[in-house]
């Protein structure tokens, strides 16, 4: 909760109630649970509208004011005797509520489908869940750390072959409900980028560096891929830019088959040569008539 | 064997009302005020979608949360589907990351 009613509303602590009123319109607005679904939104429309329930009625303003965070424990008519003390540190300390501290986030929530009428359920929520490709690719537990309400775990298994975009639900650890069921928390995943992997859907692309006589000659040379290394088998005369499929290497599918890995040729070469090296190089470019230039 | 056609589930306006927890007049009423969308057959019978419940608790928060009434909701409900929308097709173009 917040430490200040007015630092919650953004206002200075002489604002005027239209003030109060513009300010709380507008968070109000932008931190609703139907418009806003990030976790940490809804604690901080609770947090908005308390400090307003409290800033705007201007009696319970004012003994805000004198009395700080604690006015609540204060009787009202205990109040009149103290007025005139002074401002007693408004703003110093913190605010803690207890759960008999008169303010209920579902007295908001209430009597306006007239009384009793309408369990409310909570709204749905939806955070980002980012994932390396190996982790979208071997799925398993996961520990994920949802802000809102002070900061959630959630030990959230993930299945193999997790893709882009897909949304993993927790049902019932959405928004809290009136009465009503709460809603569901989705992470959504995504895939942060990797240095050697693209991902398309399941298929995950990769480059394959080879020697030029490698694809010349063909090789079989080994791959690093999300599931651990493999062999791939190079055709002799691969230029640069072929891709070869490896044919259900890419990511797993619970739900069918699984992707695809495309390794694309890259051809290196030495950037120092030895003389010998040169050499056959140079025999070679003697003896070949091969023009990669000229269209065959 | 025979196999029936599968029809998608709808439900009557008396378990809207059941499930909702609001008077089956409120929720006429909300259909008339085209809040809520519900098909009317030949004996004048209103039908839901199942997702008509999630439809239910929007309006709720938002009446209660902001104070709208029922003509800015319907407003809030169309832009909040347009913008899923279009967040929806922003990030199938823009593709993964990676």
């Amino acid at each position: 909760m917040a430490a200040d009613f007015y630092a919650a509303l953004g206002v200075s602590r002489d604002a005027s109630t239209e003030e109060i009123q513009q300010a709380y319109r507008k968070l109000a607005r932008r931190y609703h649970p139907d418009v806003n679904a990030d976790p940490a939104a809804e604690d901080r429309f609770k947090e908005i509208n308390e400090a307003y329930q409290v800033l705007a009625d201007p009696e319970t303003r004012a003994r805000y004011d004198r009395f700080g965070p604690d006015f609540r424990q204060i009787p009202e008519d205990m109040a009149g005797q103290w007025a005139g003390a002074g401002r007693a540190g408004a703003g110093s300390g913190t605010v803690h509520f207890g759960d008999d501290a008169g303010f209920d986030f579902d007295d908001l929530f209430g009597g306006l489908f007239g009384a009793g009428a309408g369990r409310m359920p909570g709204a749905d929520q939806e955070a980002e869940l980012v994932l390396g490709v190996e982790d979208a690719y071997r799925g398993g537990k996961r520990r994920v750390t949802v802000s809102g309400r002070g900061g959630r775990d959630y030990d959230v298994t993930i299945p193999p072959g997790v893709t882009d975009g897909q949304r993993i639900r927790l049902p019932g650890q959405g928004g809290q409900g009136r009465g009503g069921p709460a809603g569901d928390l989705y992470l959504r995943v995504r895939i942060a980028p990797h240095p050697r992997y693209r991902l398309d859907g399941r298929d995950i692309h990769v480059v394959l560096p080879l020697a030029p006589w490698e694809a010349a000659l063909g090789a079989g040379v080994p791959i690093t891929t999300p599931g651990g290394e493999v062999k791939v088998r190079v055709p002799p005369g691969t230029s640069s830019g072929r891709r070869l499929r490896l044919r259900g290497e890419g990511l797993p599918n619970p739900r069918g088959t699984p992707g695809d890995l495309y390794a694309e040729a890259r051809i290196s070469v030495p950037a120092k040569t030895s003389r010998r090296e040169r050499e056959l190089f140079e025999e070679l470019a003697a003896a070949s008539n091969f023009d990669p230039r000229r269209t065959s | 064997m025979t196999h029936s056609l599968a029809v998608p589930p709808r439900l009557r306006l008396e378990v809207v009302a059941r499930r909702s927890g609001l008077h089956p007049d409120l929720l006429r009423q909300l259909v008339a005020l085209s809040v809520l969308e519900a098909d009317r057959d030949v004996s004048g019978q209103l039908w839901f979608a199942p997702d008509v419940l999630v439809t239910i608790g929007r309006v709720q928060r938002l009446r209660a949360g902001l104070g709208l009434n029922y003509a800015g909701i319907a407003v809030v409900l169309d832009l909040l589907n347009r913008i899923h929308e279009l967040e929806t097709e922003v990030r199938r173009r823009s593709g993964p990351w990676t």
